[in-house]
């Protein structure tokens, strides 16, 4: 009797445990309607969610996706770097000082360092000293003081991981758009083993939940995505390990790249573009620089989009902003002339954009996605309109 | 020979005068269309151009009603103002330095002044103290530094006569929105003869480019307008000159009223008919005295515990829905000046206020 019994309840124990830890072998409900989510829209520039909708939250936090998915985002768009144990972080500076309630931390104070990044010195707080563990025990807060900082110390730096989950989780197909952030100094400061580099990473990431085809191929559109950097070689050297599209970003014109050191109007040059335009299914560049400016009033178009354009290379600039102080007099304090100037006048076919919202509610009264009923009805009373003009006394 | 060649030249030479200096008897063109003007729009809420497009161009300059006219506006707003001499002019602020050139002109450095408006001093140059020529050798600049500085020096102070030719001109009804501005300092300082007032010479002005008629009449429509005030007395003046509709403006939770001095009333009164007489509700300087509530044709008002029948208190607008604030007991007193109150005690007993959580028009 003892020894059978001695065998039922640890046996019964692990029946238990095992029922417990188990996944059922269906798909859990949230990624069950894979098939039925409301599709990448295709027609209209792309909606960029820059860093999120940090015009209202703190940038690249999970509340910052979530809210810009909300508002309607095509992309969610975010600049990976990586701790110091490796591990690929959505966070844009390669310092935590800006953005970050480090200096409250007392036990990172000897932290605190000096390096060069593409070609200045820096002292702060780097990452790149910080494991995923250390970085986690930090608060986010807003970048700018003129933003809401409501939020300040309410969340935490997420992970590349983490934001691939936020996209894979949405009610709707929404893209993702991570950069490659200053690769050639996180090279420099992480080392994976294998021999493994910061792009190799990245790659390994996206293949893991299943981010492949080429731009606007069925696996795509299931889960659409963009590789940008302002490094060519990183470009290249993922070209032949994913064929996901990639975006070639343009910094300002007197700022050479940082891995070929190469300046704006080299890698804006015919030549090069007609090179590049091999491995790239478009550009990225600051917008100021795609229309000259002068006494805070936008002047003539360069010729760089219709360059662009003739070689099939799409152009998402960056960043709108709806702050006076980033929009030109042109546009009078008004973000949406902003967006018509650049969409139906220059013609570009993204745009990075700090306000989610505004961005998607200007395209959804000037493009708007639905038909039917409502543009009939809309017809019919633009035309007692018409005939009101014209009521004779 | 020598006779009738001696008055010929003289009178081709006056044939030639006449002729140049003569109007055709055809209204100008610009005038001509009348009739065929795009009208108002009616059916979604008014877009009014605060002192014009002042967000690009200094504001109420013709090149800031112009531009606002060239983007759609309904109305035009100006505040009116009057000089030395008496002349009613389009500016906002009575004293100059804030939106023009002055303390670039060395010939008016005398002129400084320190007057009492609506409460407190003010040091600067006053317009009541400058004739409309001098005002007009003056350059307009752009009040915020962060708006665009580019026109700072280019256009000059217009005159109410101006402002209402660039309505008038424009190749659709666009109509005016002026506004009577500080009407209890231009008073002090600005006299004019026959015992006019500030608001006789502003409705005459009115009149004399026929703007009347109640709002949404047939007179109204062919050339809209408001007149505004944040001073309830002036309105109430001119309410038998013109029946052109009036908007009482109100001043922030702690501004009383330049005229009577009563405090700022952060009650919002929407009329739900089409009357222009709008009635007016203040709160009372201390916080408990008068609750009044209005129904359709009798009133109460709740003096000290006290409850007066106001009887003679017409009532002229209905369902006067009453934004209460949560922190405030709410204090109404009706302003109309004829009638009289009768008291009567009757016990207080819970008085209900009736309120509504949102404005509706």
């Amino acid at each position: 009797m003892a020894s059978p019994s001695r065998c039922v309840f640890p046996f019964i124990f692990m029946l238990f445990l095992v029922g417990c830890s188990s996944r059922s072998l269906y798909p859990l409900p949230n990624r069950r309607h894979n098939g039925n989510r409301q599709p990448l829209q295709t027609f209209r520039p792309y909606n960029i969610a820059h860093r999120g909708s940090n015009g209202e939250i703190p940038e690249e936090t999970t509340a910052a996706y979530k809210r810009a998915i909300e508002e309607g985002t095509d992309f969610i768009e975010t600049d990976i770097l990586a701790s110091k144990d490796g591990v690929l972080i959505s966070f844009h500076d390669v310092y935590l000082d800006d953005t970050t309630d480090i200096a409250e931390h007392e036990e990172f104070i000897n932290r605190k360092r000096t390096y060069e990044v593409q070609g200045s010195n820096f002292t702060g707080y780097f990452v790149v000293d910080f494991t995923l563990k250390e970085l986690k025990s930090l608060r986010v807060k807003q970048r700018y003081p003129f933003r809401d900082q409501q939020y300040n110390g309410k969340f935490s730096i997420i992970t590349f991981e983490e934001f691939i989950s936020i996209a894979l989780d949405a009610d709707r197909i929404v893209g993702i758009y991570p950069e490659m952030k200053n690769p050639v100094f996180i090279n420099q400061r992480v080392k994976w083993p294998d021999g493994k580099k910061f792009e190799d990473k990245f790659v390994e990431i996206l293949k893991k939940y299943r981010y492949r085809g080429s731009y606007m191929s069925k696996e795509w559109l299931k889960q659409p995505a963009f590789i940008q950097s302002f490094a060519p070689t990183s470009l290249l050297y993922i070209s032949n390990q994913t064929d996901l599209p990639k975006i070639l970003l343009i910094d300002d014109v007197n700022m050479p790249t940082q891995d070929t050191n190469q300046s704006y109007w080299e890698i804006t040059s015919d030549k090069y573009l007609d090179f590049i335009k091999e491995y790239i299914v478009g550009i990225g560049p600051w917008k100021d620089t795609l229309v000259t400016a002068s006494d805070n009033y936008l002047r003539k178009p360069t010729d760089l989009v219709a360059r662009a354009h003739a070689r099939n290379l799409q152009v998402h600039p960056y960043t709108f902003r709806n702050e006076n102080q980033f929009l030109h007099f042109n546009f009078s304090q008004d973000p949406y002339k902003e967006f018509d100037y650049w969409i139906n006048e220059i013609g570009v076919d993204g745009l990075f954009t700090d306000f989610t919202g505004s961005l998607h509610q200007f395209q959804e009264w000037t493009s708007p996605l639905s038909t039917g009923e409502r543009d009939a009805n809309k017809l019919l009373d633009k035309i007692v309109f018409m005939i009101s003009k014209f009521k004779t006394k």
